[in-house]
């Protein structure tokens, strides 16, 4: 049997060449011998063929013919979808997206592979500073939604939810996708991450974004306040000891500090809304840190070192 | 050797194509390794091609011939051009790239960003929706400067095992975030050794000096720059509630969940203190497996942040 990449080679060079759809009796007269003879093995070897090609990016068009031919079908390929149009990059450009990469995705097959049809190289050593981002499947299926403006459905904490995609954020390394939550009516935030089944695109509806749906405040810049809810804050008091003082001043701002007392520690006011990632932020100071308030929150706190001592 | 699978072969061979067609004549070895092919696979995909063809015009479609090690294409016809971008690659380049524009020093009007504008347009696609915020930290910009200019810097730094912050003296290779977190890998003057630091444990940073160092030549992978060091490690049981840590945390290795969702995860243990505030915060979602010495870690640290709160 002649090498498989002879017979794709073929196929994709008479459906590129064709004038008129071409039906697979054709197409297999025309590659001589490269197909088998017998009807249903040679629809199963060209079906193959075609998800083959498929598989590196070529779509083969169809059509089913009327006339004297109904029923028939006829395939080709349109050049315009499968030739990577002229994006005019200069050089210098194409070394900067190389340089990028290395940057924030070292050891990225794709995007050496982007590259290359590019006309640039893969590889290359990051400069002094970089970014590593996290991989994740669900990513280009997401963003290609968002910009189509496709509905998606996915798992989420144990839940299907239907979401028009806004936008795609990533922030302090992990990627969000921010969007119209159906299920909840309202907008909502959720980790790329902790999506735990595959994302499925509805291409049959497109979804008006609102103008208003900016991304950039989507996200709070307070940790503490991200969560399922994101109304009903709640403001915490939290004393830290003088040696931790300046580390949280800075993270959470002066701004924040209520009070500074003699010893050189401060009692800062931050809002919440997420318990759970508050006690868990003030536990990470261990005893240098101690929630005042709320006083609910405080016992709760206390129980919760009780059951583990 | 076993053979690469067609759609592989063929894949690569329409990229190769078009740049063999704009060089004209290349030597064989240039072109391998530019992709990343061995020379005899490339060879024999190349001269597979150059044979296909269909009646009338057998021979023709694709003109390439290799002689003492060149490569010569004639006038072409067909696979001029590479394919288009796929989803993926893309989203590979723009991620990417809009990424690295948030780090320090990217140049808005430079060529990265002229390039990004470009693939958008290209793709015709509106990509507003494609967003990186990752601030940084002010300091990461001082360290950057000093890797460029090759100094040696005095930081104030908290370490995970000392109460008080101290001076120490480094010379920064590398600033790099990964996992939303910052980390500058540099040379440790003190210990004379390479060591990895947080950013945000560092108070304060001047220049002292020029660096006497060289960098090495290989530099921390994501994830992966405790695996070298001698450090202690501890495996744990984390329940759903604790996923944080292993999607936070550099681990040597996580077990797949069982039914209740709980996982097995074995990690580096920086100092006892920083396993303490762990198992603190994780509370009843975590037990330690091993060492036994580890045990009591958790019960020990709940015992000391409670005489805290007993007495206020």
């Amino acid at each position: 049997m002649a090498d498989r990449v002879e017979r794709l080679t073929n196929l994709l060079a008479l459906l590129l060449e064709t004038r008129r759809p071409l039906t697979l009796h054709e197409i297999a007269s025309e590659l001589g011998g490269q197909y088998p003879d017998a009807g249903q093995a040679r629809r199963a070897a060209f079906e193959r063929d075609k998800a083959s090609l498929r598989e590196i990016g070529i779509d083969i068009s169809s059509e089913t013919f009327g006339g004297d031919r109904a029923g028939e079908m006829g395939y080709w390929i349109d050049r315009s979808g499968f030739e990577l149009p002229n994006l005019d990059l200069t050089d210098d450009e194409v070394r900067a997206l190389q340089l990028a990469l290395a940057a924030t995705r070292p050891d990225s097959a794709i995007g050496e592979e982007a590259l290359w049809k590019l006309g640039g190289v893969g590889g290359g050593v990051g400069g002094p500073i970089r970014m590593h981002l996290p991989e994740l499947p669900a990513l280009p299926v997401l963003r290609s939604a968002v910009a189509n403006r496709h509905p998606v459905s996915f798992t989420y904490a144990g839940a299907t939810r239907h979401v028009d995609p806004w936008g795609l954020l990533l922030r302090d390394g992990f990627w969000y996708v921010i969007g119209f939550d159906h299920d909840r009516s309202d907008r909502r935030t959720f980790r790329v991450d902790r999506c735990e089944s595959e994302i499925s695109i509805d291409a049959s509806v497109e979804f008006e974004r609102p103008d208003e749906a900016s991304l950039e405040g989507a996200l709070p810049a307070n940790p503490l306040l991200l969560g399922d809810e994101v109304e009903g804050a709640q403001t915490a008091l939290i004393h830290i000891a003088s040696r931790r003082a300046w580390l949280v001043e800075r993270e959470v701002g002066t701004d924040r500090v209520q009070d500074r007392r003699y010893d050189g520690s401060i009692v800062i006011s931050i809002p919440f809304t997420n318990e759970d990632a508050l006690r868990s932020w003030v536990l990470g100071f261990l005893d240098d840190a101690e929630l005042l308030e709320p006083r609910e929150v405080r016992e709760r706190l206390v129980n919760w070192l009780e059951s583990v001592s | 050797m076993a053979q690469r699978p067609a759609t592989e072969r063929l894949r690569r061979l329409l990229i190769i194509l078009p740049w063999l067609m704009e060089q004209g004549e290349v030597p064989v070895e240039e072109a391998a390794r530019r992709f990343s092919i061995g020379v005899d696979d490339l060879i024999r995909d190349l001269e597979l091609v150059s044979m296909c063809g269909l009646p009338p015009y057998v021979d023709e479609m694709v003109d390439v011939f290799i002689d003492e090690g060149m490569i010569f294409v004639g006038v072409p016809r067909l696979f001029t051009r590479p394919l288009r971008l796929s989803e993926v690659e893309a989203f590979e380049l723009l991620a990417a790239g809009r990424a690295a524009m948030q780090l320090p020093g990217a140049d808005p009007d430079g060529a990265l960003a002229r390039g990004l504008r470009k693939i958008a347009v290209g793709l015709g696609e509106d990509d507003t929706g494609l967003l990186v915020v990752n601030p940084t930290p002010p300091v990461v910009q001082a360290l950057t400067d000093a890797v460029e200019n090759g100094h040696r810097a005095e930081v104030r730094y908290q370490s995970s095992t000392s109460a008080e912050p101290a001076l120490r003296q480094i010379e920064p290779f590398v600033v790099f975030s990964s996992q939303g977190n910052w980390y500058v890998h540099a040379h440790d003057v003190g210990s004379g050794g390479l060591r990895t630091f947080r950013v945000d444990r560092i108070e304060s940073l001047s220049v002292v000096g020029n660096a006497e160092n060289e960098p090495p030549l290989s530099m921390p992978e994501p994830g992966r720059w405790f695996a070298d060091a001698d450090i202690e490690r501890v495996t744990l049981r984390i329940g759903p509630r604790g996923k944080w840590v292993y999607e936070r945390y550099p681990v040597d290795e996580v077990s797949v969940a069982d039914a209740g969702g709980w996982v097995t995860v074995r990690l580096a243990v920086t100092s006892q203190q920083w396993l303490a505030r762990l198992l603190l915060r994780l509370g009843d979602s975590v037990e330690v497996v091993e060492p036994s010495t580890m045990k009591s870690v958790r019960a020990e640290a709940a015992a000391q942040v409670l005489r805290r709160y007993a007495d206020g």
